[in-house]
């Protein structure tokens, strides 16, 4: 039995998890996305909502960081964050739950 | 300079005591009510639902007696307060729909107060206790002044009242006791522990001048104490009917009930939901003027069975600044998302809700600082930043159940706006004032539904933005505009709700300027985060225009409606600062929106279409964001938005058409 973790991904009784939109295999149980693509760019391309560069008010480096589904590309978790540290953002389903 | 353990604070430094642990230190020194188990089991189920629901109206009459009488624009019409009804040792049975984040620790400040004032001096009927002290409890920076009553039935304290405002100045060295240039407390409004201001039915007038001395406006302040006296007079005159028409240990029972009700219901919805853990971050950019530090609140939410456990490990220090704040400030994060992701229909009794929540975090980091640290500001920022992370969090567990998803919610305006006003009004009296435009802040996107545009914030329900009129009527100063922003909300396959921007200058005061205090982060990075691809929303953006034409604009008869259309030399504002307005300077603050949920280029085109025709999104943001190419007449271009679609979908990604890395 599978269980949708959210709306990209999906995680199978074998702990595996696929991306929803094209069952490519994205990750596992303990690290849903850790054979996703991550890419980190300047904060101003997220967009307008950015009004201005960061460096305006903070000395450490912020990107926007973006982790996709390897196939489809399909955007799965997006934050603008110091560049210099590590995502703290991680979930972990227990399997069978 | 760092902080320096205070020999003796350790007295103040409260953390949740247990019923039995209260009323062991308590003794003999007050008779606290009780009812026994055969009581609350003989309720009928009738009975049981009258007086519940006789207590949630208490707390509304509470609010409404406060509101009439405050002569406060942040409590009469921005809601900037709570009240709530709590059994003999402190356990909140009901707390108001006002700013949940206030009422998060009254149980702490009400246990502390029986284990250290039952003795000494003593608590009786018509006695009242205030408390501005975030290390006891009662709120979450010393603005939040809680005052807290003992309700006697036949010699037995029987329950408390208690009410908690934000005070608009309480002293410190910055107008609004929001100090920006703070390294700890001891730049800011002093703390005070639970003090007896109000003795046998009398304000006892040697406390009250004590309270009232340090405040730059200690009438208004004066003012908003008798409405929370006469808060919690009504609540006692209601609870004091109910105890007569029903008997005093009935209505004890259903207290119970309620908090094992709240607790019973909460583990059963918990025990749908599967076991797993969620890791979140939230940030903070700048701990004072002048800083250009990035601060961090890490969580790690453990659901197992029917158990919640929140664990901060990871979290930053405290910091010299005004951003940190106390075990009550963490707690007062945590409660008001467990309300309304969790709780919409169960009660909200935080005594019986905290049973089902375990909470680990380190004395001496950001949202549980040791004192002296700066707390000046702890409501909105890192009390505010820890309701961020734990929203991310939840949010994570519901996403993963079919049916409890669509409760969920993305961030909301993720933190507040903070801008004051201070100096000589319209009528030549001195004002002090908190400007509450960002009660409007963008909710987070859903599952299923776009975030509300300005619908509020999540931990203040009933919060609501003042009218223009409201703050121009009572303050020296004009608006220019009050608009939503077009882009502030995060993009996704559901769009967080948009925030959105006020534009005034000062006017008609004797002095010609005003006074400034701004305490507005999320300019570095934008703190209301998306969730399953949604993008977070925008960042806070404040702009002060110096020397404009703007009264030449006036005598013209134009009203500018662009920065862009009112000269002067602009200054981006940074987090925190501190400055005079002159008669011809312009201020404009933009708060933020919520978070977007999803992928955005899984939007419907058409959806994207109408929030340009609306404003919620500019043309830029739908071709670069959404990848929506429109036609002149704004529809949706299918055939380009396809083919751009599918272009942007490599390039955001780092790869060209052959699916090569671009940088490669």
């Amino acid at each position: 039995m599978s269980l949708f973790i959210d709306d990209n991904l999906e995680q199978h009784s074998d702990g595996s998890v696929t991306c929803r939109h094209c069952s490519h295999l994205v990750g596992d149980a303990a690290a849903p996305m850790n054979a996703a693509r991550v890419t980190e760019t300047a904060p101003r391309t997220a967009g307008p909502s950015v009004r201005e560069d960061a460096a305006l008010f903070a000395d450490r480096p912020i990107v926007f960081r973006r982790t996709f589904c390897p196939e489809c590309l399909t955007l799965l978790q997006a934050e603008i964050v110091p560049g210099d540290e590590v995502s703290s953002r991680h979930r972990s389903l227990i399997v069978g739950a | 300079m760092p902080v320096i353990p205070v020999a003796g604070s350790e007295e103040f430094a409260n953390l949740p005591t247990s019923p039995a642990e209260t009323r062991r230190i308590v003794g003999t020194a007050v008779k606290l009510h009780e009812v026994g188990q055969s009581v609350i089991d003989a309720l009928d189920p009738l009975t049981y639902e009258v007086i519940r629901h006789r207590l949630t109206s208490i707390t509304e009459e509470m609010g409404e007696a406060l509101k009439r009488m405050s002569g406060s624009v942040v409590v009469t019409d921005c809601n900037d307060f709570d009240a709530a009804i709590m059994d003999e040792v402190g356990d909140v049975v009901q707390v108001g729909l006002y700013n949940t984040e206030l009422a998060a620790s009254l149980d702490m400040a009400v246990s502390w107060t029986l284990r250290h004032r039952a003795a000494r001096p003593g608590i009786a009927p018509g006695d009242m206790f205030l408390c501005n002290d975030p290390w006891v409890g009662g709120g979450l920076h010393q603005n939040d002044v809680s005052l807290f009553a003992p309700l006697f039935i036949d010699g037995e304290l029987f329950a408390w009242t208690g009410a908690v405002a934000h005070q608009v100045d309480l002293g410190g060295v910055s107008p609004g006791s929001w100090s920006v240039a703070a390294t700890d407390v001891f730049w800011e409004s002093v703390p005070t522990p639970p003090v007896k201001i109000v003795e046998n039915g009398e304000i006892r007038d040697d406390i009250e001048d004590m309270y009232l001395r340090r405040s730059r406006v200690p009438k208004l302040v004066a003012l908003d104490l008798r409405a929370k006296i006469g808060a919690n007079n009504v609540a006692h005159e209601r609870l004091h009917a109910l105890c007569e028409k029903y008997g005093a240990a009935t209505v004890k029972a259903v207290m119970r009930r309620v908090l094992k009700d709240a607790e019973t219901r909460l583990r059963a919805k918990l025990s749908e939901l599967p076991d797993g853990s969620w890791t979140s971050v939230a940030h903070q950019d700048s701990a004072r003027s002048g800083d250009r530090g990035i601060y961090k609140i890490v969580c790690t939410l453990t659901k197992t069975r029917d158990t919640l456990t929140f664990d901060f490990t990871g979290t930053d220090p405290q910091v010299d600044g005004l951003i940190n704040c106390t075990y009550a400030g963490l707690r007062g994060g945590i409660m008001p998302v467990l309300l309304t992701t969790l709780c919409g229909d169960i009660p909200w009794a935080p005594g019986g809700l905290y049973r089902c929540v375990e909470i680990i975090s380190e004395p001496g980091t950001i949202n549980n600082c040791t004192f002296p640290s700066g707390i000046g500001k702890a409501s909105v920022a890192s009390a505010w930043a820890t309701t961020n992370v734990v929203t991310e969090c939840l949010a994570g567990l519901l996403d993963a159940h079919p049916e409890h998803r669509k409760r969920l919610m993305s961030v909301c305006c993720g933190t507040w706006d903070f801008a004051l006003l201070a100096g000589v009004d319209q009528r030549g009296g001195g004002f002090v004032t908190m400007l509450c435009d960002s009660m409007a802040g963008g909710l987070g996107a859903r599952t299923h539904s776009d975030g509300v545009d300005t619908g509020g914030l999540a931990c203040i329900p009933m919060g609501r933005v003042a009218d223009v009129e409201m703050n121009e009527f009572s303050f020296p100063m004009l608006y220019l505009w009050r608009r939503e922003e077009a882009d502030s909300g995060g993009p996704g396959r559901f769009r967080g709700g948009v925030g959105a921007s006020s534009c005034f200058i000062p006017y008609d005061s004797p002095l010609g300027g005003v006074h400034l205090v701004v305490s507005a982060p999320g300019k570095a990075l934008p703190l209301a985060g998306g969730l399953a691809g949604g993008l977070p929303a925008g960042t806070q953006h404040d702009v002060l225009l110096r020397s404009t034409s703007v009264h030449e604009d006036f005598a013209a008869g134009r009203i500018p409606a662009l920065l862009s259309e009112l000269g002067g030399e602009a200054e981006v504002i940074p987090s925190h600062h501190e400055t005079d307005l002159g008669s011809a300077d312009v201020y404009f603050t933009h708060w933020q929106g919520g978070g977007g949920y999803g992928d955005p280029l899984l939007r419907e085109p058409g959806a994207v279409a109408a929030d340009v025709i609306a404003h919620k999104v500019s043309v830029t943001g739908a071709h670069d964001v959404y990848g929506v190419v429109l036609a002149s007449d704004g529809t949706v271009d299918q055939d380009a938005t396809t083919s751009h679609r599918s272009a942007l979908r490599l390039s955001r990604a780092g790869l060209d058409s052959d699916r090569q890395e671009v940088n490669a």
